[in-house]
């Protein structure tokens, strides 16, 4: 365990940058760095400690124009930062590239935490820059001071407080490596106000050693499982009978989704997705099961219950899927996992074998060499179990009655999109009916926030994911309480001209909360119930320029409705009154096995339902 | 169980704090910690000791394999290696029989003016503990200091060489 010399400074002494050499101050560095990342959108909210930077973008954009006459890196005004960041996070979720949000110092880096930690929890690259208070005044209470670097220190994938403006260009550039590598995920850079002042040279190339990281990060890419691990895999899949890919966020992540595909098809080995795994192989494929965990499709969920195989990737057995550890994929005599964070190998159950590396070149490698040992072992048997297991046990609700079902507006709309929108959510049983009823041809058409749950992320996502993708429709499928966490940004569409369909799913209440109440809590609805509140959402959207806007409460006109609203060239707002009572089937209690799941009165259930535990539970 | 644990980190402003944090943050009082700069001052060796048990312990230790200060983490628990923690004993008591002891137990007087003494003794941990209990013998203990664990491979090799990465 030596030190060894610097191996990660790439820094060249002769730049080909066309501004190499060039006297700058940081706050200018900032600005052309970002650019020469190939940032074309970011958002932010000014402040004292950050007007350096907000200024050098300022002229920067006065001298650097589009054919069209826009600016080449336009910024995007939130009502709140936590807006910005979210706006940055649906940027990167829609297109895979880092988003990037400009921050002032105290309050303004604050408001970033939640965002920050949500990407972090769902492996989403973004910088955040934050601006801090001048380095000398750093520790003394200063005016809108906070401890950044330790909050966030805790929250993120990295972060920087930059007190040597000599290494601002470096930490800057070494921070986008940073969140766009291995396991993606958000990295803080800390500016104190003197450090964007200073008068500074710049290189055009230089990042940071952080050997250790690079060390790391270059044993994990270039690692692909080698014929010895391809062998021992290949024998464990021949062995089995039933095998079942368990696919997570990962695939998206690692734009593995053809690899994927291939895998399954080659060898025939159907999968279940968790909730950020969603849109890593087309919902529609025969081979496609949806969503598992505790609110996953039965079929899903049965079908783990049944396998013996099971191939994890890209997931990390969150208790939302998993349950109880020891009864998960109870059957399974193999679990094979690929991940490229070592640190989710065998964390929760242990693996029979396993590879650390990029899933995509991991998939292609394992793919290569079963087709070239003519691997193709007969899967009928299986196959049709599958198939019997959807069509006994179909995803359904409430078809009649006079309240408009929320999986009936969901259903409308994905009718009319056919799996091609991009949709955000909120959190709570509007995300989970979306995850449950979307079809999802591609990745990166479904954005929400899965780890961290994070109430709200709905509608600043979806701004972010407009600007990434202005070639589709954008659709916030949001709850009333979900949507009032960051309201402020209905403005922000109007402001910006976008054509987000906004759609709230209004049942009075925080849905989700009231239906562990009504399970656990033996009804006492405590804090859940908004069924006095006043708001009036129509009025609320068209206050902030909404022309189309409208409430939904008649069941009768709920297709032409949703036609019309989808169908508007703009802005548009659309309040559904949905059934109060309709609550999101199947569930797996927390704490619960498979076998204890609850299918409604709508999905048949393949055990004789499980009488019902209504007692609190420590499991959350 | 105990756990020790050794890495090598970046010398940077919140360093320590993170590895610190993934530890506190699952509820482990940790034992001893030293850090300080190596030969190569941009590097810092941190060695850590925390009880826990081995699945628990293993996890976060690969949780912080994946900081971005950390450039290398081991647990040396498992390998062969040598450890020494420092102390410091400020001590009251009849100077002659201190000193009869301090020789016994191969520590060193440090300062004396008239009944104070200051003491200094380096042992494994085990061994500080039972020259501390030697000690409350001859004198009575006034102040004291400990260093932590510091600790090292007895063989130079078992980690990987970061350079050929």
């Amino acid at each position: 365990m030596n030190a060894q010399p610097d191996i990660g400074d790439i820094g060249r002494p002769a730049s080909n940058h066309p501004l190499a050499g060039q006297a700058m101050t940081g706050a200018d560095i900032v600005v052309q760095v970002i650019a020469d990342e190939g940032l074309d959108v970011l958002f932010g909210y000014s402040g004292g400690a950050i007007l350096p930077v907000y200024d050098a973008l300022f002229r920067y954009n006065q001298t650097h124009t589009l054919d069209d006459g826009g600016e080449r890196l336009p910024l995007i005004v939130p009502a709140n930062e936590q807006g910005a960041c979210f706006m940055a996070a649906g940027y990167a979720r829609a297109s895979g590239r880092v988003g990037v949000a400009l921050v002032t110092s105290g309050p303004g880096a604050t408001n970033a935490v939640t965002p920050v930690r949500d990407s972090m929890a769902d492996s989403i690259p973004l910088v955040v820059i934050c601006g801090q208070v001048p380095t000398g005044a750093i520790g003394t209470d200063a005016f809108q001071e906070a401890p950044i670097g330790t909050i966030m220190g805790a929250c993120a994938k990295h972060v920087f407080l930059v007190t040597d403006a000599s290494t601002l260009e470096a930490t800057l550039r070494t921070a986008f490596h940073i969140a766009r590598s291995g396991r993606p995920g958000p990295v803080v850079v800390d500016i104190p106000k003197d450090v964007q002042n200073a008068p500074l040279v710049f290189h055009g190339e230089r990042e940071l050693p952080v050997r250790g990281y690079r060390a790391r990060l270059h044993a994990v890419e270039s690692a692909t499982p080698d014929d010895d691990a391809c062998r021992v895999f290949f024998a464990a899949l021949a062995a089995a009978e039933r095998p079942l890919i368990y696919a997570g966020g990962g695939i998206v992540s690692a734009e593995a989704a053809d690899a994927l595909r291939d895998f399954s098809q080659a060898f025939g080995v159907p999968v279940v997705t968790t909730l950020m795994g969603i849109g890593g192989v087309d919902t529609t494929d025969p081979l496609a099961l949806g969503m598992l965990g505790m609110h996953g499709t039965a079929y899903a969920n049965y079908a783990m219950d049944d396998c013996d195989f099971v191939f994890a990737l890209g997931a990390r057995f969150d208790d939302r899927v998993v349950g109880v550890p020891d009864k998960f994929a109870p059957k399974a005599r193999t679990i094979a996992q690929i991940d490229i964070d070592p640190a989710e190998i065998g964390k929760v159950k242990a693996a029979h074998w396993h590879h650390v590396g990029s899933l995509d070149v991991s998939l292609r490698a394992l793919t290569a060499y079963g087709r070239d040992i003519g691997f193709a072992p007969d899967r009928r048997a299986w196959h049709a179990h599958v198939t019997a297991l959807k069509a006994a046990h179909p995803m359904n609700f409430c078809r009649d009655g006079d309240l408009i079902q929320p999986c009936a507006v969901i259903e409308a709309i994905n009718r009319i999109t056919g799996g091609h929108a991009i949709i955000t959510t909120g959190v709570g049983q509007h995300q989970m009916w979306a995850a449950q009823y979307f079809d999802f041809r591609e990745p990166r058409r479904w954005l929400t926030s899965g780890s961290m749950g994070t109430m709200g992320f709905g509608l600043p996502a979806a701004i972010g994911a407009q600007f990434a993708r202005r070639d589709l429709t954008v659709i916030d499928v949001d709850g009333d309480a979900s949507i009032r966490m960051n309201i402020g940004e209905l403005e922000t569409v109007t402001t910006y001209g976008l054509p987000v369909k906004i759609v709230v799913l209004n049942n009075a209440g925080d849905g989700m909360v009231r239906q562990w109440q009504k399970l656990f809590f033996r009804g006492r609805f405590s804090a859940s119930d908004k069924s006095l509140h006043k708001k009036d959402f129509v009025r609320a959207a068209q206050a902030d320029g909404f022309e189309w806007a409208r409430r939904l409460d008649d069941a009768a006109q709920l297709e032409a409705t949703i036609a019309d609203f989808l169908a508007f060239d703009g802005p548009a707002f659309l309040e559904v009154v949905i059934d109060p009572d309709a609550g999101v089937y199947p569930m797996v209690g927390p704490g619960a096995s498979y076998a204890e799941m609850i299918t409604g009165e709508w999905i048949p259930s393949r055990h004789v339902p499980v009488a019902h535990e209504a007692e609190p539970t420590g499991m959350f | 169980m105990r756990h020790l644990i050794s890495m090598l980190l970046q010398n940077e402003a919140g360093a320590l704090a993170r590895v610190a944090g993934l530890f506190a943050s699952r509820g482990y009082n940790i034992e001893s910690l030293t850090v300080a700069a190596t030969h190569d001052e941009a590097v810092s060796r941190l060695t850590l000791v925390v009880f826990g048990d081995d699945i628990t312990v293993d996890q976060v230790v690969k949780q912080t394999a994946k900081l971005v200060d950390v450039i290398d983490v081991a647990e040396l628990t498992r390998r062969d290696h040598l450890e020494r923690e420092l102390s410091v004993v400020r001590v009251e008591g009849d100077g002659e029989a201190i000193d009869r002891y301090l020789a016994r137990a191969g520590a060193r007087l440090l300062q004396r003016d008239g009944g104070h003494s200051i003491v200094e003794y380096t042992g494994r941990t085990d061994d500080v503990d039972g020259f501390i209990d030697g000690l409350r013998n001859v004198a009575d203990i006034a102040d004291h200091a400990r260093s932590g664990v510091a600790a090292i491979e007895r063989v130079p090799t078992a980690l990987p060489d970061l350079s050929r990465a």
